[in-house]
């Protein structure tokens, strides 16, 4: 092509390259701006002239256009520049990983943990979750974490943590790391290649809910200091004395897959149940699900043990203990009976923490044969390695000023050490002073160094729960704060080049790969274990072992233990939901109602209602609990159930360095705990209670605990069930034919899903994981004490408990009018019913909306369009189930509910899908309609229909117990749609012919008589 | 309207023995055109606070949520509905008197309509405030209307009794404010006539031009038969839609059908207690007592014991029936009004509703100023109760024990239904000032017939002659009246 050299030119000047051209060419403009003639004094004062104030106008008019066309100032609403390949918006991903030895994924969007859910594979929790587990993802984001590394409580960098730590380290004699416990392989490796460098290093192990005297018993009977693994599945008839089991007790979810295994509706069919008896001071979890349910005060437990020990002892021919005696004989002997009858299909299980009643129940489970069955010893647990002896050494040691240094390692002694205050006062005399907490808690304020270490959503790590059950922990998030994996400063610090991750890997290489088999080398191990979350190596067929010992020394001691029974015992319990303390910032715990009591945001002295009286103590009262010299003072909460003369009281609470949430919530339980025989003892039986006058209302969400008699809860003893031709009463299920006359048009079903749930009321075991999950899942906003005391807590499912009493004639009471007929207030039965939106197909929330905000889908749903609603709570009156929640307030915008989600960053746990309520409008459960639509559309990409099992509500799958089936009625292949035509089903309020979505299925108890 | 002469032995409507046509003007315009008392500074000064607290109070809750009230998850509506409910019965007054009794041709109407239909407009207005506050989003409260909207074909839910109530109440609203004013215009006309200046020109505009000619005076009683034609079915029908508000939901206690009656009967019931609770007054400081005569005070408080004598029966009958349906549900809520928590709400609905009007079957009672107005505050107080009762006690209890629970009124509550009488004060004390009180013309149509000057008349000019065993009771009625008023001062 031709160059263009033709040229143009703007005048002559240019032609002529004048010399003031070429000057003038090189400024901006070609002639001077007059701008300091302009800014002149003179120019300024003068009075503006016309031509030089429409110059002005046009000038500050064209501004203005120029400005408004500029577009928003850009927040970066378009992530990734280069997407990372795993990540696409708006699709989850999910990772495995492992919460404190539950095997669980984590759904993250965008690069955000937002949901923690069972791993289906996990051999240990089978899927199921706790509402700890699901409530850990909402700590990652906690704003109370520290934000830095600290020293001497000022904001430090690593290079000066490392620097210090390691000089101080050089010269220590003596240094002890104190943890709870390690359920990590690869951190114990770090830390015993750190005592390699520092050979002073011992490890303690301290659990704040110590199962030392457990472990100690099985080094004396059987030579094996572990918790055995149990297991309930194989068990026909189980007694519990004082083990929470479903609800704290070392492994609750595992134990509560096994437990309902024998008591769920595939066991039902078949006409079987395990029989559960529970014997117990407090009202536990476990406790309100057992069959039969005796209680006894606390000093009394070791005596009941043996008083079954003896009773099985005499008929199978085993030596008896001498002088053992409990009002409760005929009891035992009958509990006896049942568990010979089922030898080597039973379980003998004690919560206590004294090694003479542990040895006892090893007794037992040995004269029944159970090891090996049962209780399997040799695939031992993990989950509990406290060690109750080293920790009190440990404190000995350092007030005698002979330890250097101390690393803290996810443990708080100054707050949950029985003699916290003690502990706090030895630990001055340790020069350095190393703390690992995510936050400046008790512990950690004491401390010279706080070198915060991640949450496990943001490292690496690996867990083994049990023997041969392997899992990782994978970080999903960078780190949230400027936080480092304790396992990587314990290894900065022993001078060790490896970061954790390949630390892991090679730990796992050496000692985990070669027990495994059936892998292409390790890459294909490693990759198994990241992609399944759990990897498991050969398994141990479990011993019998037998108990040899003699038991009379051991007898003694529990009989002279049981001597010191005192007017009042104080027993110290886990709560479900806070647990030992150390998630006592998580607003979800804290709001999550106890199972039992139904208490949110406060720990309380639970006390039987009769022994209350006789005290003189009155409801919504605050008494003075004094045991030594620790007084206490707390709410008082009527606890039917509760044994006589005792006084229950919640550990965990109190915490007074824990967050803004957690602060100050509750009262610290601890310094009631007592050291006997060298473990820890979480009872006292010398306390004195007084009532005061100063009032104090507890923040419950149920107030009224019978059922009125009202056909809302059907119950039915096993045997009635079984042989329903010998009992009268109606038959479940009867309804189901009863001709329905309706007014409205039925909505068609042809065709399409029709979603619908059943809730087995035999499996829940009321623990509430669902709650949180549901939570999680629908960003259920947390609306603190004070509103959940004016009764506007929001959950979306909650969990109904109710109480029923048998007089002395033996009938059940279940009126409140009744109430003073109930001779004795211990022998309660409890029945829970989860209670969710039910989705009527006539719903009578959908006739009264005036803005039709609330209508039903062609899928039986009943949905929710929160931006058409004007808040007339017309329907939440309407309800007859009363599932309903309005927002009383912006919950999420409102700064009087800042501690609890609104946190700086708790907003990066909302799930996406799910939009947030504003203030005015009414919400409740739309059996999580955002799964179903994610299951319809990942079924419609697959081009395949959706099958049974695809959608699962959040409730259904944080559920341990498997007791929330959802899913599609109209498919008859469904397991929902067989469970609503199981003759256990009912539908609730049925009568008024609102034709609920949900069945219930009939509770079922083992009892011994009718 | 009537100007034929009436029987001596019926009592007359207008007492006095010097009223005039220009008296009756003087007397019903004086206290638009003098100052305003002292008595009314006082008051008004009392209502405005009210009204200041009330604006206080609703923009509290506007600016917080309705969480600013005691209600929760099982108690969906107490105050805010007990109080529009409360507001909308008292406004049933006002147009039973203007329209049923006009069509009845029951003349002695013609003294009270006039505030009792400003107060039943007044008493309205209250009662729509509480339905846009008790919004959770009132800035959106005009979706329940059935306009066209840019949603698409987003339309209201014409099954929602609250959608019935929007247009029961909005009509009711509109025919009774149409039916005050079309009446007001001949005497607004006539304080036109007699004002200057400034005043002239508005009460001139507001007068729309009435000429009191013939056919103007003719077109106003057609106008006025054809509205209280409109007006008759919605005295029935707005209190019969604002019970279905609760009788068509399932909430054991409000599921019943004896509601729309019932609650029409309570509604007059509490209209004419207000009615009576302001006419008593007013008409002792405005110098009204010729015109609203013991005779107007007996009549209403015939009427109050019959509705109140209603309202006893209905009570009762709910209970029978909650007995003899056999449902569960029903029977429970029912014992627990009497017997639950709130059993001292429920008898003191009781106590005002049921048993304090039973002694108007006393004529002492009955033709007692000062008893008839403490026991018209009864009445109010006891309805108030009766609404409260329905709507806390049946909810707070329903199907499920696990939701039971109490509600506790907070500061905000308190504080609007007392602002909401300050309101209703504040507007009503400002229509005594600004607009005749009495309906001048109509009261002028009974002086040539139903006065006792026009009785005496008739006694006097021998047209008359007063029965056996009359005697003394018309003279004494009349005399008995001046004084009473008397005793009164």
């Amino acid at each position: 092509m031709e160059n263009n050299t033709k040229k143009y030119w703007k005048g002559l000047e240019e032609l002529h390259q004048s010399p003031e051209f070429v000057k003038n060419s090189k400024n901006e403009f070609a002639e001077e701006l007059p701008i300091e003639e302009l800014l002149s004094e003179s120019k300024v004062n003068n009075p503006t002239p016309r031509r030089d104030f429409l110059k002005a106008l046009g000038f500050g008019m064209s501004a203005v256009a120029l400005a408004a066309c500029n577009e928003a100032p850009v927040k970066r609403a378009i992530p990734y520049l280069i997407k990372p390949e795993e990540i696409t918006p708006g699709i989850a991903n999910y990772y495995t990983s492992n919460y404190n030895g539950l095997g669980v994924l984590v759904k993250t969007r965008e690069g955000r943990p937002i949901k923690i859910e069972g791993n289906p594979n996990d051999p240990i929790a089978k899927g199921g979750t706790d509402a700890v587990a699901q409530a850990s993802v909402l700590d990652l984001y906690d704003s109370s974490r520290i934000k830095n590394p600290m020293m001497k409580g000022a904001d430090a960098t690593w290079e000066n943590v490392d620097k210090f730590v390691k000089e101080a380290l050089a010269t220590a004699t003596n240094v002890r790391i104190v943890s709870n416990t390690i359920m990590s392989p690869s951190t114990k490796l770090v830390i015993a290649d750190f005592a390699v460098k520092y050979p002073s290093t011992k490890h303690i192990t301290f659990d704040a809910s110590s199962y030392s005297g457990m472990i100690n018993a099985n080094n004396n009977s059987f030579g094996k200091a572990v918790i055995p693994s149990y297991n309930f599945d194989k068990a026909d008839v189980i007694v519990s004395f004082g083990a929470d089991f479903l609800g704290t007790w070392i492994s609750p979810v595992e134990y509560t897959k096994q437990y309902v295994q024998n008591r769920n509706n595939k066991s039902l069919e078949a006409k079987k149940m395990s029989r559960h008896v529970q014997f117990e001071t407090i009202l536990s979890l476990t406790g309100t699900n057992a069959d039969s349910r005796y209680t006894h005060k606390p000093s009394q437990q070791g005596l009941a043990v043996l008083a079954l020990y003896n009773a099985i002892a005499s008929k199978t021919g085993a030596a008896a203990v001498a002088g053992v005696s409990v009002p409760f004989e005929k009891i035992i002997n009958e509990t006896a009976n049942e568990l010979l009858n089922a030898k080597g299909k039973s379980l003998v299980v004690c919560g206590s923490n004294d090694v003479s009643v542990q040895v006892a129940v090893n007794a037992i489970n040995s004269l029944l044969g159970n090891y090996g069955t049962t209780i399997d010893l040799d695939n031992a647990s993990y989950q509990k390695q406290g060690n109750d002896a080293e920790m009190i050494d440990f404190v000995a040691e350092m007030n005698a000023g002979k330890i250097d240094a101390v690393i803290f390692y996810n443990t708080n002694p100054a707050y949950n050490y029985a003699k916290g205050a003690e502990f706090a006062e030895a630990l001055k005399k340790v020069k350095t002073k190393v703390s690992f907490a995510d936050r400046a808690d008790e512990t950690a304020l004491l401390c010279d160094v706080i070198a915060p270490s991640t949450h496990y959503l943001e490292s690496w790590d690996d867990v083994s729960a049990k023997r041969g059950v392997y899992s990782v922990v994978q970080p999903t998030i960078s780190p949230v704060y400027n936080a480092r994996a304790a396992q990587s400063s314990l290894l900065v610090w022993a001078d060790a080049t490896l970061d954790y991750f390949t630390y892991i890997r090679n730990n796992w290489e050496k000692n985990v790969y070669p027990q495994a088999s059936g892998f292409a080398g390790f890459s294909a191990f490693w990759d198994a274990a990241l992609q399944t979350g759990v990897v498991t190596t050969t398994a141990i067929t479990p011993q019998a072992y037998s108990f040899n010992n003699n038991l009379s020394a051991v007898a003694q001691t529990i009989i002279a233990a049981s001597k010191n029974a005192g007017k009042i015992e104080v027993v110290v319990y886990e709560s479900v939901g806070v647990r030992d303390g150390a998630h006592a910032n998580n607003p979800w715990l804290l709001e999550m109602p106890d199972p039992v009591s139904k208490v949110t945001w406060d720990n309380y002295a639970a006390i039987n209602p009769k022994f209350a009286e006789e005290l003189g103590i009155k409801e919504n009262t605050k008494v003075d609990v004094t045991v030594g010299t620790a007084k206490l003072s707390l709410p008082v909460l009527m606890q039917p159930g509760q044994a006589m003369g005792t006084i229950g009281v919640a550990m965990g609470y109190g915490r007074t360095n824990v967050g803004k949430a957690g602060n100050g919530v509750g009262v610290n339980a601890f310094p009631f705990v007592t050291l006997v025989n060298g473990t820890f003892q979480y009872f006292n039986t010398n306390a004195t209670v007084t009532a005061t006058s100063e009032a104090y209302e507890l923040a419950q969400t149920q107030t009224h605990h019978t059922y009125e008699g009202r056909d809302i809860i059907r119950e039915k003893s096993l045997k009635e069930y079984a042989h329903p031709e010998k009992h009268e009463g109606h038959a479940e299920g009867e309804g189901h034919s009863k001709e329905n006359v309706d007014l409205w048009a039925a909505y068609p079903r042809n065709g399409h899903h029709h979603w619908g749930m059943a809730v087995d009321l035999n499996s829940c075991t009321g623990c509430g994981a669902c709650v949180v999950a549901c939570s999680a899942e629908n960003n259920v906003p947390v609306v603190g004490r004070d509103e959940v005391r004016r009764r506007r807590e929001m959950h979306w499912i909650r969990i109904d408990r109710y109480y029923t009493y048998e007089s002395a004639e033996g009938k059940d009471i279940t009126q409140e009018k009744e109430y003073n007929n109930v001779e004795n207030y211990e022998n309660v039965k409890v029945i829970h019913q989860p209670l969710m939106c039910q989705h009527c197909d006539h719903a009578p929330c959908e006739t009264v909306c005036p803005v039709l905000a609330t209508m039903h889908s062609s899928e039986g749903l009943n949905q929710m369009a929160y931006n058409r609603c004007v808040g007339t709570r017309y329907c939440a009156n309407n309800c007859p189930y009363k599932v309903r929640r309005f927002n009383w307030f912006n919950y999420w915008n409102d700064d009087r509910f800042v501690n609890f989600l609104q946190d700086d960053a708790a907003y990066l746990a909302l799930n996406p899908d799910v939009t947030t309520r504003s203030r005015g409008v009414m919400e409740k459960c739309s059996f999580c309609a955002q799964r179903i639509q994610a299951g319809k559309l990942s079924a419609k990409i697959e081009k395949r229909a959706l099958k049974d099992g695809d959608v699962q509500s959040a409730c259904q799958q944080g559920c341990p117990a498997n007791a929330i089936v959802f899913g599609d009625v109209n498919d008859p292949e469904s397991e929902v749609s067989k469970l609503i035509k199981s003759d256990r089903t009912y539908f609730l309020l049925e009568e008024i012919n609102v034709q609920p979505g949900v069945g219930y299925m009939t509770k079922v108890r083992n009892t011994i008589e009718a | 309207m009537s100007s034929h002469h009436e029987s001596i032995i019926r009592e007359p409507l207008i007492t006095g023995t010097d009223i005039t046509y220009n008296k009756i003007t003087e007397d019903v315009c004086a206290p638009v055109e003098r100052m305003p008392s002292k008595a009314w500074w006082i008051g008004f000064t009392v209502a405005v606070l009210g009204l200041v607290l009330w604006l206080v109070a609703v923009g509290y809750t506007f600016w917080t949520g309705i969480g600013a009230w005691g209600l929760n998850k099982t108690v969906g509506w107490a105050w805010d509905i007990t109080n529009f409910v409360w507001w909308v019965g008292i406004g049933h007054a006002g147009t039973l008197i203007s329209a049923i009794l006009l069509l009845f041709r029951q003349s002695w109407r013609n003294s009270i309509n006039r505030s009792a239909e400003a107060m039943t407009i007044f008493a309205v207005i209250c009662a729509a405030s509480f339905i846009v506050a008790h919004m959770g989003r009132p800035w959106v409260a005009y979706w329940p209307l059935p306009l066209p909207n840019q949603f698409g074909s987003l339309w209201v839910n014409f099954n929602s009794p609250l959608v019935w109530d929007v247009f029961a109440i909005s009509t009711y609203f509109s025919v009774s404010l149409v039916f005050w004013y079309t009446g007001l215009l001949p005497d607004i006309a006539t304080i036109r006539d007699r004002a200057t200046g400034l005043r002239r020109r508005i009460y001139s505009i507001l007068s729309f031009g009435w000429n009191g000619s013939a056919k103007t005076w003719q077109r106003f009683e057609a106008v006025s038969l054809i509205l209280a034609g409109v007006s008759t079915p919605l005295v029935l029908s707005v209190h019969t839609i604002v019970s279905m508000d609760f009788a068509t939901s399932i909430v054991p206690g409000w599921h019943t059908t004896i509601f729309p009656p019932y609650f029409v009967a309570g509604a007059i019931f509490s209209g004419f207690a207000m009615v009576q609770t302001l006419l008593l007054i007013a008409r002792k400081v405005l110098n009204f007592e010729n015109y609203i005569t013991m005779a107007h005070i007996e009549s209403m408080n015939k009427i109050i014991i019959l509705t109140g004598s209603i309202v006893g029966v209905a009570y009762g009958t709910e209970f029978f029936i909650a007995w003899y349906s056999g449902v569960q549900y029903e029977q429970y809520a029912f014992i627990n009004r009497a017997t639950g928590p709130y059993w001292w709400a429920y008898w003191s609905m009781i106590t005002c509703n049921v048993i304090s009007p039973q002694l108007f079957w006393f004529k002492k009672i009955r033709t007692s100023i000062v008893a008839s107005w403490v026991l018209s505050i009864f009445v109010n107080i006891g309805m108030w109760f009766e609404r409260f009762v329905i709507i806390v006690t049946s909810l707070h209890r329903d199907y499920l024990p696990s939701s039971w629970a109490m509600f506790y009124p907070t500061w905000v509550d308190v504080a609007i239904f007392i602002g909401s009488l300050g309101l209703f004060f504040t507007l009503f004390l400002l229509f005594l000032r600004v607009l005749p009180a009495i309906a001048m013309a109509e009261v002028k149509l009974l002086l040539k017939g139903n006065s006792e000057m026009s009785k005496r008349k008739l006694i006097a000019d021998g047209h008359a002659k007063v029965p056996e065993g009359f005697t003394n009771r018309i003279v004494i009625a009349t005399t008995a009246t001046i004084k009473n008023d008397k005793k009164d001062e």
